[in-house]
């Protein structure tokens, strides 16, 4: 009993000691940086390898001597795809040891996050597409300014206009009476949400007819209902607004009752590792590609990827997918905005900003042929405006290895179109 | 030696009031006022991070001890508590937002919203028992969530609504130095308000449901209205501690309020003490801290040895919610009593130290 009651005054001791003990020590030399990811939400499917490549990158970043002769200390966030966790982390990196950029993940949590990061000028350089935050000054009308916010690759609305644009070709090509019908497809949450307007509006200017949204949920589940409302409503163009992870179950549930339909897919909707695992019902969907090339593709660049990818696969031996690259484009941005802020008066958030305005059709050194030319300008932070748009062939069985699949070609990006959006001013913001 | 401070050897109550009194020491009440005048030093001192732990603490406190009225003083259960929480929320931030009213009235106003809220929700309680009432609690939580994604008016629907920062008559707080000073004022109101609760007329009614409902019904105490009353009560400390929590982060999402965050709520109020008042403080701050030194834990095994020989790398994310999950477990195996009476017992260790028996 005495025994007892010492050690639990002593636990007690402890725990209202660790609070103190968490507040890390500070060390004063290395730039910080946030890395907010989603390893472990409904997400986490391709927030994974993307997370990883931007881990990999400043790894590697270090390695070589960091950026500027500073090391660079990169804080890897897991929040599960929650708001609250994210803003409980922003406050973190926006307290005393205030990081110089974020690199975050979500729409939901980046658009809650937009008015504190340009209260606090840090810029966050996000996984989150949404138009809404590529609108720096608010001119658009249409979206909240969002400063300090930027992207890399295509928004989710551009996607969905170079998607559209290139679906009514599509069925020009085909040359099939009527009106072709586009449905948009997705969870009720922001991510998906954000190009539902501008696909709507673009599908209904090039002549498309617009069905009800079909809902369902970010995590795998079973979709068979929404497949048959798809069926039943005779849709020929269907937008999948969410991950790869529940896009299969539609794949699949969509297969098994034999809807015929052309699936698109966002920026995340598709992958490699999607296309394994969904197999054949994979077969034919269209999807933008951010990057020029995919893992092995022909490319200058390529050669630097790879030492990337050897930080976290040293045998390097691991076939990346398209949202890694992804990740290191994203990173490799901000190294060089941060680069420059720190040659220009020091690594503050504002001066990386600024960083991010230095270049025209800038592409990251080492990238060449990777990563797609991006301008950023203080009144429009979209990057870029054109869609790469691949389909993703199925030819065999793909129960193997990711790499030997590729490698013999069971499952093939087959470049369809690029188009080149213009960069018209009343697209800003949505 | 042996001053007024101390108590009797014998148990010399002789008045109701000393019965029901707050502190039974002097010493106890100082210690008390001693601990609030000292917290106030926190934002001095503290860093932001801790800083904001402690807000945190303060805002799922005050949550919590609403449902303590529920489950630990009148012996009902409700799984659905963070949809309570999460309608104080939207309703402050709507308040402000939509009819420009100070914040520092927007939320004891949500508070009295989400409480008639509440009382609706309530009403199955009268008829229903057990797992019956867990249930329809439960189904109150999904209603409550589905309308959080489904009003748009209300709560922007699936894009995250914003709340205005604290303020009063044009004054804003900004910051979590100032905040904190809100959310102790709150804290401090909130539990004196219940520790009174209990020692009136009511709170004792209350308790007489909780113990046993044929013997409290056969004195003449009105069943269906005290169990509806409590499910009220809990409904708006859970209000006010979500209209806090939305001006604090200045955005209020629907995500957060589930049935994960219900369950985190009763299990604070298990691991402080059903029926604790002080216990339900030191359940939150458990269950606060906990996530934290967990993180902090992983963050330290990142890369060690142990993280290298066992090749764990992002699996550490997930081993660390296994390990919040196995410690509750164990804290609920060797501690079923909660905080708050293991507390009284170090109380008594040192009182009696060292001719303890």
């Amino acid at each position: 009993m005495n025994m007892k009651a010492l050690l639990s005054s002593a636990a007690l001791a402890a725990m209202l000691g660790g609070m103190s003990a968490i507040t890390p020590a500070t060390a004063q030399t290395p730039i910080p940086l946030g890395n907010l990811v989603d390893y472990s939400g409904p997400t986490s499917d391709v927030g994974t390898p993307y997370g990883q490549g931007i881990v990999d990158t400043y790894a590697w970043i270090n390695k070589s001597g960091g950026i500027n002769k500073t090391k660079v200390n990169l804080d890897t966030v897991d929040y599960g795809y929650q708001v609250p966790r994210a803003i409980a982390q922003y406050k973190k990196w926006s307290g005393a040891d205030k990081v110089a950029a974020i690199l975050g993940w979500g729409t939901a949590d980046t658009e809650a996050l937009t008015g504190f990061l340009a209260e606090d000028k840090i810029p966050d350089i996000s996984a989150s597409y949404a138009a809404a935050l590529s609108d720096p000054t608010g001119a658009g009308g249409k979206a909240k300014p969002a400063p300090y916010n930027f992207f890399y690759g295509p928004s989710y609305s551009d996607a969905v206009r170079g998607m559209l644009t290139w679906a009514a070709d599509d069925w020009k090509a085909k040359g099939k009476p009527g009106k072709p019908k586009f449905v948009h497809m997705g969870a009720n949450h922001p991510y998906p949400n954000a190009p539902k307007a501008a696909g709507e509006a673009m599908a209904a200017e090039l002549g498309f007819e617009l069905l009800p949204p079909i809902v369902f949920a970010l995590t795998p589940g079973d979709y068979s209902a929404q497949c048959l409302t798809l069926k039943s409503s005779g849709a020929n163009y269907a937008y999948l607004g969410n991950t790869a992870g529940s896009n299969i179950s539609v794949l699949n549930a969509c297969k098994a009752a034999g809807v015929d339909v052309q699936f698109l897919g966002n920026v995340w909707g598709m992958d490699e590792n999607a296309a394994k695992a969904a197999g054949a019902a994979a077969n034919g969907v269209v999807f933008p590609l951010r990057t020029a090339v995919a893992w092995g593709g022909d490319a200058p660049g390529m050669k630097t990827l790879m030492e990337i990818s050897k930080m976290s696969d040293a045998a390097g031996t691991v076939y990346r997918p398209v949202h890694y690259i992804a990740g290191v484009c994203s990173a490799l941005y901000t190294r060089e905005a941060v680069e420059w802020a720190a040659k220009n008066g020091g690594a503050t958030g504002e001066n990386v900003k600024k960083g991010f305005y230095q270049k025209k059709d800038w592409v990251p050194a080492g990238m060449e042929g990777v990563c797609n030319p991006s301008t950023f300008t203080e009144k429009d932070h979209r990057g870029t405006l054109k869609v790469d748009l691949y389909r993703m062939k199925i030819t065999g069985a793909t129960d193997a290895p990711l790499n030997d699949l590729v490698k013999n070609g069971a499952i093939k990006l087959e470049k369809v179109k690029t188009i080149d959006l213009p960069r018209k001013a009343e697209w800003l913001g949505w | 030696m042996a001053g007024p401070t101390l108590i009797p050897a014998g148990d010399f109550r002789t008045s109701y009031a000393e019965d029901t009194t707050v502190f039974p020491t002097r010493t106890g009440r100082n210690a008390m006022i001693a601990g609030i005048v000292l917290i106030c030093f926190a934002p001095h001192v503290l860093g932001e991070y801790s800083l904001s732990l402690l807000i945190q603490i303060g805002i799922f406190g005050i949550a919590a001890l609403g449902l303590n009225i529920v489950v630990g003083f009148t012996g009902q259960i409700s799984i659905g508590h963070a949809a309570f929480f999460g309608f104080g929320a939207f309703t402050s931030a709507y308040l402000s937002n939509r009819f420009g009213i100070p914040v520092f009235f927007c939320i004891p106003l949500a508070g009295v919203v989400t409480a008639a809220v509440g009382l609706v929700f309530g009403l199955p309680a009268a008829r229903l028992k057990g797992l019956y009432l867990a249930i329809a609690t439960l189904a109150a939580q999904y209603i409550l969530l589905d309308f959080f994604a489904r009003a748009e008016w209300f709560t922007g629907g699936s894009v995250p609504a914003s709340a205005e920062p604290f303020s009063i008559f044009g004054y804003s707080l900004r910051g979590d130095k100032k905040y904190f000073y809100v959310v102790l004022a709150y804290v401090v109101v909130c539990y004196l308000l219940v520790t009174n609760l209990i020692r009136s007329r009511d709170g004792r009614a209350l308790i007489a449901v909780r113990d046993h409902y044929l013997s409290a019904e056969i004195m003449g105490i009105n069943l269906t209205k005290y169990r509806t009353l409590s499910f009220g009560l809990a409904a708006f400390f859970a209000g006010v501690g979500g209209a806090l929590y939305a001006h604090y982060n200045q955005v209020v999402s629907n995500e957060g309020f589930g049935i994960d965050r219900s369950i985190i709520f009763l299990a604070m109020i298990i691991i402080g003490g059903l029926g604790s008042i002080m216990g339900t403080l030191m359940g939150t701050a458990f269950m606060v801290l906990l996530p934290e030194s967990m993180e902090w834990l992983s963050v330290a095994l990142r890369d060690s040895p142990i993280d290298q020989f066992l090749g764990l790398k992002n699996n550490i994310a997930f081993l660390r919610e296994m390990a919040i999950g196995i410690i509750i477990i164990i804290f609920l195996v060797f501690e079923p009593d909660g905080l708050a009476h293991r507390w009284r017992q170090i109380k008594a260790y040192w009182k009696l130290y060292p001719f303890s028996h």
